[in-house]
């Protein structure tokens, strides 16, 4: 075995020219997007979800390093704690009648950030795979609450009752939804961006990078592990509220299950992980995938996934950035 | 307690000790691949979904007794194995530890999503007559093909037990999981050791796969929850820990059968993960396991 006697590997890093123009162009696209595609706005929506899904597993899984396959669970808490709270019959007495979304979503981050900072803080004293386990068995643990209690729905789940308008749009309208994904998707990007250049953002990166190191510099390793995952997961819970009134009905298996945490801990991987646009890049790229073989393979559409992530893993190891990068350094813009 | 509840507790245990041995199967082919390799084979509940489909088709096809597909169903577990680590995991080199993950990852959704090309997402099950039966053995009811399970799970483990420490090649394959240059110095060809690890431990799922066939209905993403039964049975013996993965195959089997007889079967497998949860953050080597560097 040759490993122990190699070089660590490069690990994957920010694009070092041309951020801000890949931010704009991705938003470009995602403004353009309704004026060519307006027939294709439920495929639209949800591309966008899941790209800002991406980039909200990335603030933990990128830029911290920790690989969580438990934001299903994330999710769930963002969609179920919405609706919830926006049903009649279920919300509990002391909110004294339904909740609007709006306020529903804010309260389901505040939750999963909560639950968050808990789960992490309990998991991080863990180093590597062991992080990923547990958040696989987390997860697995709220999906069998959610089956098995009464005021979840059970594996039955839930319906959306009508809910009010938000500053006029109709939430259940495409349209409007489209236009609050791309916030989300927005509000993702410019997090990302203001994390990269913060105190927060370097010490994240020291502690993905060497975490003795990191300890002996005077920086928590755990603190800044579970202050990522609390971010991550407060926006994942914004994701799965969106995420809810787009699909207007869900069940347990739509939102909980182990592959859609793999789902978008595999889009942030192709894209490139620990970069800024790179999970929004392979969110689109594999849900355009997604959508082609659709018709090919039914429901075996996540074959695709798997190829593709083979393929990543084995001769692109730092994604689709990670090939732009390659790239940009052989125009002569050496390391 | 009376006889009625001292017979309901030892036939739950019996059958929890008996579900518990094929979760040792299974764990100890995930905790043999960890402790050589230091790979999580995340596809490892994907190979037992090999294992069981392959033993449906030649049923289908030849109607085979499916204990007999044992005889297809291990080698082409093991040259799977084979394959897969010459071809995809030894080319990771330094990146092991995470590529192995999500090579493992996508491998486990190719797997899983040819076997829905393929059969169907419909679940099948094998009839055969003895399927249903029990034997009563002082009150205690057991199932048949439980039994059979055990006993071919004492078989499996007591080979590699033989393999490892009566053979030759155990002895590099243990000299390759405890210090791998220091072997490859020796003459020992670790590449092909590691190959031959990993194929063991796709074999053993594939095995386990067989011996659940006939008490379970085979489905493509069936392999799902035993990936999660596996990481559990060898986190609760200590990842890499070999007789640990034996030890927490019967623990969790047993405490999936209390649970499921004395709280509510509803929960059947958050026992096991909470189990797996507490044992992560309080003991991360194990339950048995010696005392590793604590971070």
């Amino acid at each position: 075995m040759t490993a122990t006697t190699t070089a660590p590997a490069a690990r994957p890093r920010a694009l070092t020219f041309g951020n801000m123009w890949l931010s704009a162009a991705l938003i470009a696209v995602i403004v353009l997007y309704p004026m060519f595609f307006g027939k294709a706005m439920n495929f639209g929506v949800s591309t966008l979800i899941f790209a800002g899904l991406a980039m909200s597993w990335n603030i933990l899984g990128g830029w911290a390093g920790q690989t969580s396959l438990g934001h299903a669970a994330l999710l769930g808490i963002g969609a179920y704690t919405m609706t919830l709270l926006a049903i009649p019959e279920r919300v509990p007495a002391i909110f004294g009648g339904p909740v609007a979304p709006w306020w529903g979503a804010l309260i389901a981050m505040v939750l999963a950030a909560l639950i968050a900072a808990v789960w992490g803080g309990l998991t991080f004293r863990l180093r590597g795979s062991y992080f990923t386990l547990s958040s696989i068995a987390v997860a697995l643990v709220i999906r069998l609450i959610a089956i098995n209690s009464e005021w979840t729905g059970g594996s039955e789940g839930l319906f959306m009752p009508d809910l009010p308008r938000f500053l006029g749009l109709d939430l259940f309208d495409r349209k409007a939804e489209y236009i609050l994904a791309a916030a989300f998707v927005v509000l993702t990007l410019g997090i990302t961006h203001a994390i990269r250049r913060s105190r927060l953002g370097y010490a994240l990166q020291a502690v993905r990078e060497d975490e003795d190191g990191a300890r002996a510099l005077g920086i928590d390793p755990t603190r800044m592990k579970v202050i990522a995952f609390m971010i991550s997961a407060a926006l994942t819970a914004l994701g799965g509220a969106l995420y809810g009134i787009y699909l207007q009905a869900f069940e347990p298996h739509t939102l909980l299950e182990l592959p859609i945490s793999v789902q978008i801990a595999l889009m942030a991987i192709i894209g490139g992980r620990g970069t800024i646009q790179g999970p929004a890049i392979g969110a689109i790229l594999l849900a355009v995938f997604g959508e082609i073989f659709r018709n090919v393979f039914a429901n075996a559409n996540l074959l695709i996934y798997g190829v593709l992530i083979l393929v990543v893993t084995l001769f692109a190891p730092n994604g689709v950035m990670g090939l732009f990068q390659r790239g940009g350094r052989k125009l002569g813009t050496a390391r | 307690m009376d006889p009625a509840a001292a017979t309901a507790l030892i036939q739950t245990i019996a059958q929890g000790l008996l579900t518990g041995g094929l979760y040792a199967l299974i764990g100890t082919g995930l905790s043999l691949i960890f402790g050589v390799m230091r790979v999580i084979n995340f596809a490892h509940g994907d190979f037992l979904a090999i294992g069981m489909f392959i033993t449906l088709a030649l049923f289908r096809a030849f109607n085979l007794d499916p204990y007999f597909s044992v005889l297809v169903a291990a080698p082409v577990g093991f040259a799977l194995g084979y394959v897969i680590q010459r071809v995809i995991l030894a080319r990771l080199g330094d990146r092991l530890a995470e590529g192995s993950m999500l090579a493992t990852l996508g491998l486990g959704l190719i797997i899983s999503n040819t076997l829905l090309l393929t059969f169907g997402a419909q679940p099948q099950n094998i009839n055969v007559a003895y399927a249903t039966k029990t034997v009563q053995l002082g009150g205690v009811q057991l199932s048949i093909p439980l039994i059979v399970a055990g006993i071919g799970t004492l078989a499996a483990i007591g080979g590699l037990n033989f393999l490892l420490y009566r053979t030759e090649l155990g002895r590099a394959i243990r000299a390759t999981a405890q210090n791998p240059l220091g072997a490859e110095l020796q003459g020992v060809k670790t590449a092909t050791i590691q190959a031959i690890v990993f194929g063991l431990g796709v074999a053993f799922a594939a095995i386990a796969g067989v011996l659940l066939m006939p008490l379970l209905y085979a489905f493509p993403t069936v392999g799902e929850n035993y990936t999660t039964k596996a990481f559990i049975v060898t986190v609760l013996g200590g990842l890499g820990n070999l007789p640990g993965a034996v030890v927490g195959g019967l623990v969790l089997g047993t405490i999936e059968s209390l649970g499921a007889f004395y709280i509510s079967n509803n929960y059947r497998d958050a026992y096991g993960l909470v189990a797996f949860l507490l044992v992560l953050l309080l003991r991360p080597e194990g339950l048995f396991g010696r005392t590793v560097k604590r971070v």
